[in-house]
């Protein structure tokens, strides 16, 4: 069943996907040189032009879904829609500008064969072209169009992933050539997962545990871990502190592939935003559309969940904001959500309210590894 | 009323003597004679050019009313010939006369004896200064000289009755400078003149003025043509419009007027007053699309002053316009065709940008333009940090640089950055309409599937996604 997943057992929405390859530097390296030469060529025409970068689109439109047969792994994939940047607009000039500048400095990077996180990379383009790059957000957002034209993954391009995530509970992590790390015996703080997806390949894990239960929020996983709650319920306890990054999600696929009996858990905010985060490990993300699908897992909602709401005092409930009802009304356009899901989102939507895990404390610091332990003896989740 | 009704008086009548040589289609001499004996100026003014009919001088009637009696008696002395008359026909006409009163005197003609020639003289006797008629009249011609009609020559005779005796004479004729002759159009005619025009600084000079402009180059001219279609409404009419930018290094003459223009204006083979027409045309035409802002347009009388909002220092725009019945200039009535002057204005323009590469960019390929050392600049480092040596010289071979192995950053780096404006500027000359799309970066993947709606702002509006957050 393993290799399932893994052989083309797909069908028609397999020729829509567009993806990013995963290469190594001096192939990623070849398309750049490629997309200068071409540039060039064209430039150098008898009827010369300055030619339009093709972007695939990174929005809903140009998203499809693969509902997995023979798997039970649904994700988000992005198809062939393309739009065209060009030069010569007033209002994308330098956004077009922006992109070669990336792959500029993409391509020294891995000339000199360097792995650089994007904070670095924000940094050395703002010291040598402040004029085109002001945030973070600019040159992240700029790293996607150079996927998305080069269509090569970022790790691909020499940039590494945040370094975000933790992991704790009972599993052994080696590096290779490395002593093993017993994440139960990290303390609260847990394992912290590295930004180099090559590494993260490498990891050998071993583990004994039956459930992986994904942490929303840092507090929580510390209460947790220390608590040592994955010792009385034999688990993993994996947490991106908040939205999860490509790491944290390319780490838990590898485990969801090397222990695939083990049930994957969510324990998250009772939010639009909270559902979006387990939608994400769940199906992926258009943001990252032409890497992200590969990194889908099978996930399920524990909590907190609408029938949990019994549990904590009615003074924990807040208004939803503004911001949580945009994110409800993109969830439910998306055609992802399944219907147990829609239900919950729903009673979120009626009742206008939401609430955090940390409500669960009203019964008792210890109430929140009780509730897990309950939860999942019962096998209350969906 | 003013003096200078007077003036204009004598203007008018210059003026017919001149469409009467134009029409002619001989070589015809024109000559203004001014004997001033204070306080009285004998004006003279006689031609070779076709015969004139009474009605001409008749219909100057209703306009001098405003003329006071002091300055002018109203008496015109005029003697006339056609080249199938056998006589002269010589008169008297008191234009201060009533209707009914009989103003025409004719004296005695005299006999030709089958001598051939036409012409015309006209002889009034005014009572004003010398000098400001003399600068009407002069400037006047330096005017006319910008049409360059081939068959009139002109001169200007003083003979100043005080006790020096002084005959001094101003000879204007056209062509002087350049090969012209009878069968140029008149817009070429049009272009050589306000050449003329802008290097002798407006004609005030005898020869172009050396240290302004040293260089043919300096002065860059076109000229558009616009037709209009006939129809009874509006019969052929022509508009031509001769366009010239100059630019010199350091304004030694008077050069003042650095943001102003002055679009001179003629119509039927005479200098004419502005129109509202032409106001409105010059302030519809769209000139950001030709890299300048138009601040104003104002009718300054004998000309339209244009105010820019910022010329570059060195620039200096120069316009006329000219607007004719194709086949009977002056002949008919005709109210002068707003969008006929914008379309040839526009074609000038064109034809300017057209033929001189990175001038009147519009502001748009200006701002473009501003960006291509940097876009040139990542290129240029991709190429140059690469190891691939066969690649770096394929990028030379495509850059037309020699394949040795010592090219350094800067140069690849400018000719990249050549090309791309280059580009630029010949997209700008396109008409909007004709502006194709640019091929894309990487053919092989035919997109299946191109987004219309492609709104490069909407791409990076992903907020309301909740699911295209990336990491």
């Amino acid at each position: 069943m393993d290799d399932l997943s893994k052989s083309s057992m797909k069908f028609f929405s397999d020729q829509q996907l567009c993806f990013a390859d995963i290469l190594l530097p001096h192939e990623v390296q070849a398309r750049i040189q490629v997309a200068v030469l071409n540039f060039l060529k064209i430039l150098s025409f008898p009827d010369p032009a300055i030619s339009d970068l093709p972007l695939i689109n990174r929005k809903s439109s140009n998203s499809r879904v693969s509902e997995g047969i023979l798997t039970d792994v649904s994700w988000i994939f992005l198809s062939h829609s393309f739009c065209s940047r060009s030069l010569m607009k007033a209002n994308a000039t330098k956004a077009f500008i922006r992109v070669w500048k990336v792959m500029e400095m993409c391509f020294e990077f891995l000339t000199q064969e360097k792995r650089v996180t994007q904070r670095e990379l924000f940094y050395k383009l703002l010291c040598d072209s402040p004029h085109y790059f002001s945030s973070q957000l600019q040159v992240n957002r700029t790293i996607q169009d150079v996927v998305a034209l080069l269509r090569c993954s970022r790790y691909s391009l020499g940039i590494m992933a945040s370094s975000k995530g933790l992991v704790a509970g009972r599993i052994l992590l080696q590096e290779p050539n490395q002593e093993a790390v017993d994440c139960s015996a990290c303390g609260s703080s847990g394992y912290a997962i590295s930004g180099d997806l090559n590494l993260l390949e490498s990891l050998i894990m071993k583990t004994d545990a039956r459930y992986i239960v994904v942490v929303e929020k840092h507090a929580i996983f510390q209460r947790l871990a220390e608590d040592h709650v994955f010792n009385q319920i034999p688990s993993i306890l994996l947490t991106a502190k908040g939205y999860p990054d490509i790491a944290t999600r390319f780490l838990l696929h590898r485990m969801s592939r090397a222990f695939p009996d083990l049930p994957i858990l969510a324990l998250v905010d009772w939010n639009p935003a909270g559902l979006a985060i387990l939608s994400t490990y769940k199906f992926g993300s258009i943001g990252m559309g032409l890497e992200a699908y590969r990194y889908a897992c099978n996930v399920k909602w524990l909590g907190l969940r609408g029938d949990d709401l019994q549990l904590i005092p009615q003074q924990s409930l807040a208004p939803l904001k503004p911001r949580d009802l945009q994110i409800a009304r993109s969830l439910i356009s998306s055609t992802t959500l399944q219907d147990n899901y829609r239900q919950e989102l729903a009673v979120m939507m009626q009742s206008g309210q939401r609430a955090e895990i940390e409500a669960l404390y009203f019964n008792g610091y210890d109430y929140l590894g009780k509730y897990l332990a309950k939860k999942i003896v019962q096998a209350n989740y969906i | 009323m003013d003096i200078s009704s007077v003036q204009k008086l004598c203007i008018d009548l210059i003026s017919s003597a001149v469409q009467r040589c134009r029409l002619s289609e001989d070589l015809c001499r024109l000559s203004v004679v001014l004997k001033s004996s204070p306080p009285i100026i004998r004006v003279s003014i006689s031609d070779t050019g076709t015969g004139s009919c009474l009605e001409e001088f008749q219909d100057l009637k209703c306009n001098r009313e405003g003329i006071g009696t002091e300055k002018w008696d109203g008496l015109l002395s005029i003697k006339t010939t056609s080249i199938s008359d056998n006589k002269i026909y010589h008169y008297h006409l008191n234009l201060r006369g009533s209707v009914s009163a009989r103003r025409l005197t004719r004296l005695p003609s005299i006999l030709k004896n089958d001598a051939k020639f036409s012409g015309t003289e006209v002889c009034l006797s005014i009572s004003e200064t010398i000098d400001a008629l003399l600068n009407d009249i002069k400037h006047y011609f330096q005017k006319m000289l910008i049409l360059k009609i081939p068959s009139v020559a002109a001169e200007l005779v003083i003979e100043r009755g005080d006790a020096s005796g002084l005959r001094c004479q101003n000879v204007f004729l056209p062509n002087e400078c350049s090969p012209l002759n009878f069968s140029s159009s008149n817009v070429e005619r049009l272009k050589s003149g306000l050449e003329e025009y802008v290097l002798k600084h407006r004609n005030s000079l005898n020869n172009k003025c050396d240290s302004c402009f040293c260089s043919r180059e300096k002065l860059k001219i076109s000229s558009g043509v616009a037709r209009s279609m006939e129809s009874h409404r509006s019969p052929g009419l022509i508009v031509e419009a001769v366009i010239a930018i100059s630019e010199h290094s350091e304004s030694l003459c008077f050069r003042s007027s650095g943001n102003k223009t002055e679009v001179l204006h003629f119509k039927d083979f005479s200098p004419s007053s502005v129109s509202i027409a032409s106001l409105n045309a010059l302030t519809s035409i769209d000139w950001r699309s030709y890299g300048l802002m138009l601040v104003s347009a104002v009718d300054q009388v004998d000309h339209a002053l244009i105010e820019w909002e910022s010329l570059p220092p060195y620039l200096h725009i120069d316009m006329v316009i000219h607007c004719y019945h194709k086949q009977f200039p002056g002949k008919c009535k005709y109210q002068p065709d707003r969008h006929l002057i914008k379309k040839g204005v526009k074609l000038a323009l064109d034809d300017l940008k057209e033929k001189h590469t990175g001038l009147l960019l519009s502001a748009h390929a200006v701002k473009i333009c501003s960006y291509a050392p940097d876009l040139a600049s990542s290129i240029a480092g991709i190429i140059l940090s690469s190891n691939d040596v066969k690649f770096r010289s394929k990028c030379s071979l495509l850059l037309e640089l020699s394949q040795s192995q010592e090219i350094g950053k800067q140069t690849v780096e400018d000719r990249i950055k050549e090309k791309i404006i280059s580009v630029i500027e010949t997209n700008d000359r396109k008409p909007e309409k004709i502006k194709e799309a640019a091929p894309f970066l990487f053919e092989d993947d035919r997109p299946q599937d191109l987004d219309p709606a492609d709104l490069y702002l909407e791409e990076h509006e992903g907020g309301d996604d909740v699911f295209s957050f990336p990491d």
